[in-house]
């Protein structure tokens, strides 16, 4: 009876409810093409391939496996007909759910200091990953 | 060795580590991150990807129950987020860096994963956690009291609703920032220091530092931009595991019902032990400071 009365943050419980959402579509959009990746239909890079070179770092082994050196997240985004490129959005996914969590729990913030805290981490976020995919 | 030997033994290692993570208290991805780097063919730069999504899908799938529950706090979040941000994400950038400019780099990656994986065996047997800390009024640092960063949740075993203060704010902001860092330079949740942060600096219940830990690792998601940026990320270690200790924790949780929890802690904190010496070793091998032993 009593744990009814607990008085829960409403920044709390919108941050909660946008958070559920988005890690089960995440995990499902990860783990759904992986499926076919590992029965070997329609690979960017072939696991044959990479067990060859996944014991280099990463800038060798995208130099033999692919004869490419990656920056930013184009080698998902141009090549999102194949199934491990399409498993990598899961991945995408799951990155930016806290940020859209902390986005829906702005407007439920009650003091101006939370709202700003919230925003800033945000915009953090939102940059961070921006500029990773520029880079 | 067949390429799909791999994926199944990551699942299954995974497993093992999901089962054992919720009965010890000891994250997945401190365990994950040194064991794979000795045990798996994969470069320390994919485990370190794999492990930091690890750690972060974990925080994702428990916090929106403790953030309902009231065990989590919001506020305290909003506060260290901003900070957490980026300090992981110079991390991932300085590990990257480490491993793909050096000659040697991978080595070097290797002995300080090490160094810093015996850091966290220290803080685990020397640190005591306190289940109610006492945080008087007086206690409570200008920071906490003009953010109103208080809370309550029901506690079963007591039957009834307990309330807590923070004390130590700016400290504890200091202390997150580099604990942010080193999250993100090794793909490690920060679970093994967070909880000691916030239970023993910060006067947060053991149940709260645990809850709001786990809040706070989602704001190291933005250094798994870093590792997919450079192309650190492979389906083939990063699906498996994931799927494996989500299976596991699952499990865990139950078994964690039955079994001895002292004994479990103490055989991970001693597998904890051997991943950071054989670290160690394989990163001066590397180096050629010692022979080929292993």
């Amino acid at each position: 009876m009593e744990e009814r009365k607990i008085s829960v943050d409403p920044m709390a419980l919108a941050f909660a409810k946008v958070m559920t959402v988005f890690t089960i579509i995440g995990i499902a959009v990860m783990v759904a093409p992986s499926i076919p990746y590992f029965m070997g239909y329609n690979q960017y890079i072939s696991l044959q391939m990479a067990s060859k070179y996944w014991n280099e770092s990463t800038v060798n082994f995208w130099k033999h496996v692919k004869g490419i050196t990656v920056h930013g997240y184009d080698w998902i985004f141009t090549n999102l007909e194949y199934t491990d490129c399409q498993s990598m959005i899961g991945v995408l996914l799951l990155m930016i759910t806290p940020l859209l969590s902390m986005i829906a729990a702005i407007p439920k913030a009650d003091q101006k200091a939370f709202k700003l805290l919230l925003l800033l981490a945000a915009i953090e976020f939102a940059v961070s990953m921006i500029v990773k995919g520029i880079l | 060795m067949d390429w799909w030997f791999w994926p199944v033994f990551l699942f299954v290692f995974t497993l093992l580590i999901g089962i054992i993570s919720p009965v010890s208290g000891v994250g997945g991805g401190v365990l994950y991150v040194p064991l794979a780097t000795v045990l798996t063919p994969f470069n320390v730069d994919f485990i370190r990807g794999a492990g930091l999504i690890m750690a972060v899908v974990s925080a994702l799938s428990s916090v929106p129950y403790l953030l309902r529950k009231g065990l989590a706090n919001i506020r305290l979040f909003a506060v260290i987020a901003p900070i957490m941000v980026i300090t992981s994400v110079l991390g991932g950038i300085v590990g990257l860096w480490v491993s793909n400019a050096l000659p040697n780099g991978k080595y070097y990656v290797k002995l300080l994963l090490g160094i810093i994986i015996l850091l966290v065996f220290l803080i685990m047997i020397t640190s005591k956690r306190v289940e109610f800390p006492e945080v008087r009024d007086e206690d409570v640092d200008p920071w906490s009291r003009k953010l109103g960063i208080v809370g309550e949740w029901y506690e079963p075993s007591l039957d009834r609703i307990v309330q807590y203060k923070i004390k130590n704010l700016p400290v504890g902001m200091i202390m997150f920032g580099v604990i942010g860092f080193i999250a993100g330079m090794f793909g490690l949740g920060a679970g093994w220091a967070n909880v000691p942060l916030l239970n023993l600096v910060m006067g947060a219940p053991i149940k709260v530092a645990t809850a709001t830990s786990m809040l706070i690792i989602t704001a190291n998601a933005p250094a798994i931009g870093i590792y997919l940026a450079k192309g650190a990320v492979l389906p083939v270690v990063v699906v498996p595991s994931i799927l494996g200790i989500t299976i596991g924790a699952r499990i865990g949780a139950k078994i964690a019902e039955i079994i001895r929890p002292a004994f479990v802690r103490w055989l991970v904190i001693g597998v904890l032990f051997l991943a950071g010496v054989l670290n160690i070793i394989k990163g001066l091998e590397g180096l050629g400071y010692i022979p080929h032993i292993i």
